[in-house]
C-alpha cells in the first residue's frame, strides 16, 4: 500500500473478537517526556518495562476483558482520529505485550509458544554475553530487604539536607587538599604501579559497592516517596574486561514519575563517591606519607573522583552518565533511538527508501539523536582499541585473542548483518540496487582514495643546527686570564686577540733565563780571553738557556689566543673566567663559522629506513616551538652506518628531544638504540636565522603513497613495538 | 475412562509442528542444501527404478483378475500394517500398473513409472503435458490408499476433479479403495464421506475451505491437546464431530506451479457479510474527489509498482475538497487513504484486463495468469469497493473475515506433499525454499522436436500487431494451425479485431467466453484453425492435431507477449509439439510491452529511445537481453514477495498466540 499506516490489516480477523485484558498484576506509570505524555508498564514479577505511548495506551487501557478489541478500536478511533493507533499497529502492539506476557488472554495459555519464547530469550541472553565478553553480568543476590531496613537512615542522603551536607564535605576535602595540589600530581602517575595494584583494585571494589548501594538507596527512597516501590531485586557481579566489579539492577527507577529523581538515582552512585573522595582528600591531607592509610586514602580519593568521573560520568559509556543524560534529555532508550535514527537518516536521505519510519517523537529530539550517534560510535571505537591496546601491552597473548573477538564481534558481525539486512530487508526492496552501489561505493570510494591516490608521507625528524666549520679554542698554556674578547664578535685569524691571559711565574722565569743568558755571554767573553778551552763549553750553556728561552716564549705567546679562522667567537661564559687560573689546554669558548651552517637530524630505525630509500632531496626546516616560520633545505649527507651517538644531548629523551638514551650515559648522548644521522644543508635566508645549537624540525617528503599504505606501515610498526615480532 | 477413538486425532493431522521459514544462516544453509539436492542425479534413480517395476510387468501380466484382485487385497494388507520397503513399493507399483491396463486399457510407460515414483518420493515431478500426468498419479495414491491415511488429488478445477475421479476410479476400485470427488455446493455430510474415502479428488479452493471450516468449528480449541481435553469434558457434543476432513497427510497436486506457486499467496477467506452503508457511501464519495485531483499536481502514478502516491499539494487539495464532508474525511489518514485507493483503482485496473462486468452488473475479478474469472474473489483492502464505484455498479460492503489461509501455507501443512506439471524446472528454487520438495525433470516418452523460435522484438506496439497479423496471415496460408497467445482479455478481443478487419476467420477463447472453452481447444490443432487464447485458457485439455497437421509442420503457438514468469511461457509453446509431434513457437514482443516497463525501465527506455518508431523488427542481443532481463527480475521479485508473506505470517502465529494459531 502506498499509504504510511494503513487503517485496515488483514490479520484483523484474528483478533477482533477477542477480549484479553492487561495482566491485573501490572503496574502503571505515567510520564512526560519532552511534552508528550508516556505510560510505563511494569511487571512487578520481573521487573520488566513496558513504555505505551499516549494512544496506545488508551487503546491498551480499554481492553478490560470485557470489550472485544474490535469494539475497543472503534471507540479509539472515534475519539483520537489520525492517532488512533491502525489496525496493523493495534496487532503489533497486542503481540509485543503477549511476547512479554503482559496480556491476558481468554484463551487457554499457549504453553508451547511460551515455551518457545523462553527458549528463544535464553538464546539471545547466552548470545549477548557470547558477543559482549568484556561486560559479563552475573546476578548474585537480591538486596530488597536489606535495602528496605536501612533506606530510613541512608536514604537522608538523598534529600535537601543531605545536598548542603555533601556541598560542605567536598568544600572540606577541596580546602584540604588545595595547598598540596603538586603532591597529588606528583603521586599519580606511581598509581598505576604493579606492587600498588591489589591495595587499588581492593580500594576499587569497596568504592564500587558504596557506589552501587548509592543507586540503590537512592532508587529505592525515590521509589518509596512515589509509590512505585522502587524495588531492587538484582545484585551482582560484573566481570569489565574481565575484572569482577560490583552492580545492581535499579531499574525500577524508570518508573519513577519525576525526570529529576531518576536523574538523581542515576547520579546517586558518584555522588556518594564524591563524598567519599572528600573524606578520603581530609584523612589523607591529615596522615603522614608513609602509613598505609595515607596510601589507601590517596587511592580512594582518586578512583572515587578521577576513575569515577571519567568512567562513570561519560554519557557515551553506557553507565550511569549515560542513563543521566538520558533521562535530562527525556529521551528513553537514547543510545537505541539513536542508532535508529541515524539508520533512518542515511534510508530516508540517502537510500530514498519508501517510507521508513522515523524513531524520533519530537523535533528536539533529532538533534540530539544525531549527535548521540556519531560521537558514541565514534567513543566506542576508541574506546575499544584503547581498552585492547591497554589489555595487550600487559598480556599480549590475551590481548591477540581478545582483538580477534572484538574484530568479529565489533566488525565481523555488524557487517555481516549489514550485508544480510542489505540483501533480505524488505524496506528495500525497491530500492536495493541503490542501497547496495551506496553501500558498495562509499567504502569503495573511501578505500580506493585511500589505497589508491598517493597522498604526501612526510617524516618529521628532530634536529640540531651546528656550524659547518668549528673550531674549539682551548688554552695554550697555564695562567690567569686578563683580557678577552666579548662573545659574539666576528673575529679573524689576523685580528684581536680571543684572550690573553697572563702568567708571572713564567715571565719571572722568562726574565730569569734572560739574566742567565747574559751571565754566559758576559763569561764567554772574559774566557775568549783568559781561558779559551772553556768557551766552547759555555757556548753549550748559552744554547740550553736558549733553548729554554725559546719555550717560555712560546708558552707566554700561547696565553695571548687567537682566532684559528674566521668566524664568530662564540663564548658565553667567558666574562666568569675573568682573573680565574686556566690550565693548559682547557676549552674557553669557540670560533664558529656563522654562515655556513649545517643541520643534524637523527633518526630512529623505523624512519631510516623510509628516507635513505627515497626521501626528496629538498627538505623543510622549522624551528621547534614556531611552526610558523619554515626555511628549505637540501640533504647533504646520509651517515647511512648507525651509531649510538647523539650528535647533541638536546635531541635526548631527557632533554625533550624524541631519542631515548641510556640513563647510565653521563654525557648524554649514548642512545638506546641504533640512530642514523642524517645532515641538511639549509638554505641561505633573509627572514629567517638559524642558530647554532638551537632545535629544528625537519619535514622530509618521501614519494607520495597511498594513505593505507601509509596505515599498514605505522600499524606494522606499532604491532613490532608492542610484540615484539 | 473415555474412550477417544485414534480418529479424533487423524483427523488433526498435518505437518507438526509447523516449521517457519528459516531465517539469516539457517535460510542460506536451507538454499545451500537445496541448490545440492539440485545436483542429486534424481531422474536417473527414478528412471532405473522405474525400469526394475516394468521388469516385474510379467509377474502381473498373466494373473486372472481374482488373483489380481487378491494380490492387491494382500498389498493393502501389508501397507496397513506399515510394511514399506522399496522392492514391495516396485511390487505394488507392478500390480497397480497392470491393474491401470486392464481398467482403463492405457498402458502406463516407463517415464510415467518414474515420474509416479518421484511423486511417491515427495518431489515436484516435471512431466510434459499430454504424457499421462493423470493416470501417472493414481499410482502413489493408490499406495497412500492402502496405507489407509488418505490421499488428497489436487486439481485446478472442479471438471477436472470428477472427470479424473470418474475416470481412474476403476483402477482404485479394483484395488480396493474408496474414491471420490468434492465438487462445488456439496453438502458436508457428503463432503465428510468424500473424505472418509481413500482417495479424495478436489480443488485447491475447496479442500483449502473445508480445511478452514472445520477449524472455524473447532472454534477455540487450537492443536490437539485442547481438542482431546474438550472431547474428555465434553464428551461426543464437542467440535470434532462436526469436523469433514480427516488429516492432512498426503497431497499430490496437479499444476503444481499454479496452485503451489502463481495462486500462492492467494488467500483463501471464509467471510460473511457485515453492511456498512456509511463505508460504501465513502467508497463512491472517494472516486468522486480522485476524479478533481490534478494528475500532474496532486499525485505521482509509479508504473513499476503500480502504486500512487499523493504529492504534498495533492494533501492540501484533498483536505479542501473533503473540508465540508465531515464523517471519515475529517481525518488526514484516512482521507488520504481512501482516495490513494481510488486513485489505484482508476490508475492500475482496467476494465477488461484485471476484472469484468459481469451479467449482474458485479466486478468480477480475471486471474491475470490464467484469464478466468473469480467470481468468488475479492481484492483486499476496500480495492474491490473502489474498482465498483469507480464503474458506477453497486457497492458491496467489504466483508468480514473469519478465517483466512493463503494457499501456500495450506499446503505446507502437509505431512508429505508432491505435485506434477508441465513446468517447474524454473521454479525448483522457490518449490524447495517453500515446500522442500525437489523438483524431478521427467523425460518425455518420445523426444520433444518442439522448434523454439527466436522472440522477434519490436519497437512499438503498433509494429508489433501488424507483425502478428502479418506472421498469422503467412502460417494460415501453409494450412497449419495457429494458436496465439495474449496475456490479457484486452488483447485478445483486441487482436481478434485486427484478425477480423484483415478477414482471417478465427476462434477466442478467453475469460469472458469460457464455457466455449473445452471445444474451442479441441478443435485448435485442426488444420487452418486460428485461435486467439489468454495465455492459460484451456489448460489440462490436450489440443490434438487434424489430419495432415503433422506434415505441414504441426501447430504454431504465437506469443505476442513475453509473461512475467518464464515458466508460463513454456507452459504456452508446451501445447504444440505435444507427444513427439512436430511444431512450433515463438513469441513477437515490443518494447512497448508491460514486461520490460515494468521490470527492465531504464534499458527498455533508452532502447526506445534509440529506435524511436520504427516499424521494422529491432531484435538485437541487447533487446533480447531486455526481455530475459525483467523475466529474471519480475520472477525474482515475485518469490520475494511471497516469501515475505510467508514471513509475516509467521510473525503473526508467534506474536498472535493469545488469538490461537492459524492452524
Amino acid at each position: 500500500m502506498p499509504v504510511d499506516r494503513p487503517t485496515f490489516s488483514e490479520s484483523w480477523y484474528r483478533v477482533s473478537n477477542l477480549r484479553p485484558r492487561l495482566r491485573s498484576t501490572l503496574q502503571t506509570h505515567r510520564q512526560h517526556y519532552r511534552g508528550q505524555m508516556w505510560h510505563v508498564l511494569q511487571d512487578p514479577s520481573n521487573n520488566q518495562f513496558f513504555r505505551l505511548n499516549e494512544a496506545a495506551y488508551r487503546f491498551v487501557g480499554l481492553l478490560d476483558g470485557r470489550r472485544t478489541i474490535a469494539q475497543v478500536w472503534n471507540v479509539c478511533n472515534e475519539q483520537l482520529g489520525d492517532s488512533a493507533p491502525t489496525q496493523g499497529e493495534a496487532i503489533q502492539l497486542l503481540g509485543q505485550l503477549y511476547t512479554s506476557n503482559l496480556l491476558h488472554g481468554d484463551m487457554p495459555p499457549d504453553a508451547e509458544g511460551l515455551f518457545r519464547r523462553y527458549k528463544k530469550r535464553v538464546t539471545r541472553e547466552v548470545q549477548g554475553y557470547m558477543t559482549n565478553l568484556l561486560f559479563i553480568r552475573i546476578p548474585l543476590i537480591d538486596p530488597d530487604r536489606f535495602l528496605d531496613r536501612f533506606v530510613g537512615i541512608f536514604g537522608v542522603v538523598f534529600s535537601w539536607w543531605g545536598l548542603v551536607l555533601w556541598i560542605g564535605l567536598l568544600a572540606t576535602g577541596v580546602y584540604f587538599i588545595a595547598g598540596r595540589a603538586g603532591d597529588l600530581v606528583s603521586r599519580a602517575s606511581s598509581i598505576l604501579d604493579p606492587e600498588s595494584l591489589p591495595l587499588l583494585y581492593a580500594s576499587f571494589v569497596v568504592v564500587k559497592v558504596v557506589h552501587e548501594f548509592g543507586h540503590a538507596f537512592a532508587c529505592k527512597k525515590f521509589g518509596q516517596a512515589s509509590g512505585s516501590g522502587g524495588e531492587v531485586h538484582v545484585m551482582g557481579i560484573m566481570f569489565l574486561v574481565f575484572t569482577p566489579l560490583p552492580y545492581v539492577d535499579a531499574s525500577s527507577a524508570w518508573a519513577l514519575r519525576s525526570t529529576w529523581h531518576r536523574v538523581v538515582v542515576g547520579a546517586a552512585g558518584m555522588f556518594v563517591e564524591l563524598g567519599i573522595a572528600a573524606v578520603a582528600a581530609v584523612v589523607w591531607s591529615q596522615t603522614s606519607e608513609t602509613t598505609a592509610i595515607h596510601a589507601i586514602c590517596y587511592n580512594v580519593m582518586f578512583i572515587a573522583s578521577v576513575s569515577s568521573l571519567l568512567f562513570n560520568g561519560n554519557p557515551l559509556l553506557r553507565y550511569d552518565g549515560y542513563y543521566i543524560l538520558s533521562d535530562l534529555l527525556e529521551i528513553p532508550n537514547l543510545a537505541q533511538r539513536s542508532k535508529e535514527y541515524l539508520y533512518y537518516l542515511v534510508k530516508r536521505y540517502i537510500w530514498r527508501a519508501r517510507n521508513p519510519r522515523d524513531p524520533s517523537h519530537t523535533k528536539g529530539e533529532k538533534g540530539w539523536l544525531l549527535f548521540y550517534a556519531v560521537a558514541s560510535t565514534a567513543y566506542r571505537i576508541f574506546i575499544s582499541v584503547a581498552i585492547l591496546l591497554f589489555v595487550s601491552g600487559f598480556l599480549p597473548f590475551v590481548g591477540v585473542i581478545l582483538a580477534a573477538v572484538a574484530v568479529i564481534a565489533w566488525v565481523m558481525v555488524p557487517i555481516g548483518k549489514f550485508i544480510y539486512y542489505l540483501i533480505s530487508s524488505g524496506e528495500l526492496m525497491r530500492v536495493r540496487a541503490w542501497a547496495v552501489t551506496t553501500s558498495v561505493a562509499l567504502p569503495a570510494l573511501i578505500l580506493g582514495g585511500l589505497g589508491l591516490v598517493p597522498a604526501p608521507d612526510p617524516f618529521y625528524v628532530k634536529a640540531v643546527v651546528e656550524p659547518v666549520e668549528m673550531q674549539i679554542v682551548h688554552v695554550g698554556a697555564d695562567g690567569f686570564l686578563d683580557e678577552f674578547l666579548p662573545s659574539g664578535r666576528n673575529v679573524t685569524p689576523g685580528g684581536p686577540l680571543l684572550a690573553r691571559s697572563v702568567n708571572p711565574m713564567l715571565t719571572a722565569r722568562h726574565e730569569q733565563l734572560l739574566a742567565e743568558r747574559r751571565e754566559f755571554v758576559a763569561r764567554r767573553g772574559a774566557a775568549l780571553v783568559q781561558e779559551p778551552a772553556a768557551v766552547q763549553i759555555i757556548e753549550e750553556q748559552i744554547g740550553a738557556v736558549d733553548e729554554k728561552l725559546d719555550r717560555i716564549r712560546q708558552q707566554l705567546a700561547s696565553l695571548q689566543i687567537r682566532s684559528p679562522l674566521a668566524g664568530m667567537w662564540v663564548s658565553p661564559n667567558i666574562d666568569r673566567l675573568k682573573g680565574a687560573y686556566l690550565t693548559r689546554g682547557q676549552a674557553i669558548g669557540l670560533v664558529a663559522t656563522m654562515d655556513t651552517l649545517v643541520v643534524r637530524a637523527v633518526a630512529g630505525q623505523d624512519v631510516a629506513g623510509a628516507l635513505m630509500e627515497d626521501a626528496a632531496e629538498r627538505v623543510e626546516i622549522r624551528m621547534d616551538g614556531r611552526p610558523d616560520k619554515q626555511i628549505g633545505g637540501r640533504i647533504k649527507q646520509f651517515l647511512p652506518a648507525g651509531g649510538d651517538r647523539l650528535p647533541s644531548p638536546a635531541l635526548s629523551f631527557p632533554a625533550g628531544g624524541p631519542i631515548a638514551t641510556k640513563p647510565d650515559d653521563p654525557t648524554g648522548t649514548r642512545t638506546a638504540e641504533r640512530v642514523f644521522e642524517i645532515q641538511v644543508t639549509p638554505d641561505p635566508s633573509d627572514d629567517v636565522r638559524l642558530l647554532a645549537g638551537q632545535r629544528v624540525v625537519i619535514r622530509f617528503d618521501t614519494t607520495p603513497k597511498p594513505l593505507l599504505a601509509q596505515a599498514k606501515r605505522a600499524l606494522l610498526q606499532m604491532l613490532q613495538r608492542r610484540f615484539q615480532i | 475412562m473415555v474412550r477417544i477413538p485414534s480418529t479424533t486425532w487423524r483427523t488433526l493431522a498435518q505437518r507438526t509442528p509447523d516449521k517457519p521459514l528459516p531465517r539469516g544462516v539457517d535460510a542460506a544453509w536451507d538454499a545451500a542444501v537445496g541448490i545440492a539436492k539440485a545436483f542429486v542425479p534424481r531422474r536417473m534413480r527414478f528412471l532405473r527404478r522405474a525400469d526394475r517395476v516394468l521388469a516385474l510387468e510379467k509377474e502381473y501380466r498373466d494373473r486372472g483378475s481374482g488373483r489380481l484382485r487378491e494380490a492387491a487385497a494382500e498389498m493393502r494388507d501389508r501397507y496397513r500394517r506399515g510394511g514399506d520397503t522399496d522392492e514391495i513399493l516396485e511390487h505394488a507399483f507392478a500390480l497397480v500398473r497392470e491393474v491401470a491396463r486392464r481398467e482403463t486399457g492405457m498402458s502406463i510407460f516407463r517415464v510415467q513409472v518414474a515420474g509416479a515414483l518421484a511423486l511417491e518420493a515427495g518431489c515436484i515431478a516435471e512431466m510434459a503435458t499430454g504424457e499421462g500426468k493423470t493416470l501417472a498419479a493414481t499410482l502413489p495414491a493408490t499406495i497412500e490408499g492402502w496405507r489407509g491415511k488418505g490421499c488428497h488429488i489436487v486439481t485446478h478445477n472442479d471438471y477436472l476433479a470428477t472427470r479424473d475421479a470418474d475416470w481412474m476410479g476403476s483402477i482404485y476400485r479394483f484395488c480396493g479403495l474408496r474414491v471420490a470427488a468434492i465438487e462445488q455446493g456439496m453438502q458436508s455430510p457428503d463432503r465428510r464421506e468424500a473424505y472418509q474415502a481413500d482417495i479424495t479428488y478436489c480443488t485447491n479452493k475447496e479442500v483449502t475451505a473445508d480445511f478452514l471450516r472445520d477449524r472455524l468449528s473447532l472454534g477455540r480449541l487450537q492443536g490437539l491437546p485442547s481438542v482431546l481435553m474438550a472431547k474428555i469434558a465434553e464428551g461426543a457434543g464437542s467440535g470434532t464431530d462436526r469436523l469433514v476432513q480427516r488429516g492432512l497427510h498426503f497431497a499430490i497436486v496437479d499444476e503444481a506451479d499454479s496452485i503451489l506457486i502463481d495462486e500462492a499467496v492467494t488467500p483463501l477467506i471464509i467471510s460473511g457479510e457485515a453492511p456498512n452503508p456509511e463505508q460504501v457511501e465513502a467508497f463512491r464519495q472517494a472516486t468522486c474527489l480522485a476524479a478533481q485531483l490534478d494528475p500532474a499536481r496532486d499525485f505521482r502514478v509509479n508504473q513499476r509498482y503500480r502504486e500512487v502516491d499523493l504529492t504534498p499539494a495533492g494533501k492540501d487539495r484533498l483536505e479542501e475538497l473533503a473540508d465540508d464532508l465531515g464523517g471519515v474525511w475529517a481525518g488526514a489518514r484516512r482521507r488520504e487513504e481512501l482516495v490513494t485507493q481510488a486513485l489505484t483503482a482508476r490508475e492500475f485496473y482496467l476494465r477488461d484486463k484485471q476484472y469484468i462486468i459481469d451479467e449482474e452488473e458485479k466486478v468480477v475479478i480475471v486471474d491475470e495468469f490464467t484469464g478466468r474469472l473469480m467470481p468468488d474473489r475479492e481484492w483486499r483492502d476496500g480495492l474491490h469497493q473502489a474498482v465498483s464505484a469507480k464503474e458506477l455498479v453497486e457497492v458491496q460492503s467489504p466483508k468480514d473475515t473469519y478465517a483466512r489461509v493463503s494457499f501456500q501455507r495450506f499446503f505446507r501443512l502437509y505431512r508429505k506433499l508432491a505435485g506434477m506439471t508441465g513446468t517447474a524446472a524454473e521454479a525448483w528454487r522457490e518449490f524447495w525454499q517453500i515446500y522442500h520438495a525437489p523438483v524431478v525433470t521427467i523425460p518425455t516418452n518420445r523426444p520433444c522436436i518442439r522448434q523454439v523460435l527466436p522472440d522477434r522484438v519490436y519497437a512499438t506496439q503498433g509494429a508489433k500487431w501488424k507483425a502478428i497479423v502479418k506472421e498469422i496471415r503467412r502460417l494460415h496460408e501453409t494450412g497449419r494451425p495457429i494458436l496465439v497467445g495474449t496475456r490479457s482479455v484486452r488483447a485478445s478481443e483486441h487482436l481478434s479485431r485486427l484478425l477480423t478487419d484483415a478477414g482471417l476467420d478465427h476462434q477466442v477463447l478467453n475469460a469472458v467466453r469460457h464455457r466455449e472453452e473445452a471445444q474451442v481447444t479441441a478443435a485448435a490443432g485442426q488444420p487452418g484453425k486460428i485461435t486467439v487464447a489468454t495465455n492459460m485458457a484451456g489448460r489440462g485439455t490436450d489440443i490434438k492435431l487434424g489430419a495432415g497437421v503433422a506434415d505441414l509442420g504441426g501447430l504454431h503457438v504465437l506469443a505476442t507477449e513475453r509473461h512475467e514468469a518464464g515458466r508460463i511461457d513454456r507452459q504456452l509453446f508446451g501445447r504444440s509439439a505435444r507427444q513427439g509431434d512436430r511444431g512450433s513457437a515463438q513469441a513477437v514482443v515490443s518494447l512497448q510491452d508491460e514486461l520490460v516497463r515494468r521490470h527492465a525501465p531504464h534499458l527498455s527506455a533508452s532502447l526506445r529511445k534509440r529506435y524511436g518508431r520504427t516499424e521494422r523488427e529491432v531484435g538485437g542481443p541487447v533487446s533480447r537481453h531486455a526481455f530475459n532481463a525483467a523475466q529474471r527480475r519480475a520472477e525474482h521479485l515475485s518469490l520475494a514477495q511471497r516469501k515475505g508473506v510467508l514471513r509475516a505470517d509467521d510473525w503473526l502465529d508467534e506474536y498472535l498466540g493469545f488469538a490461537g494459531a492459524e492452524q
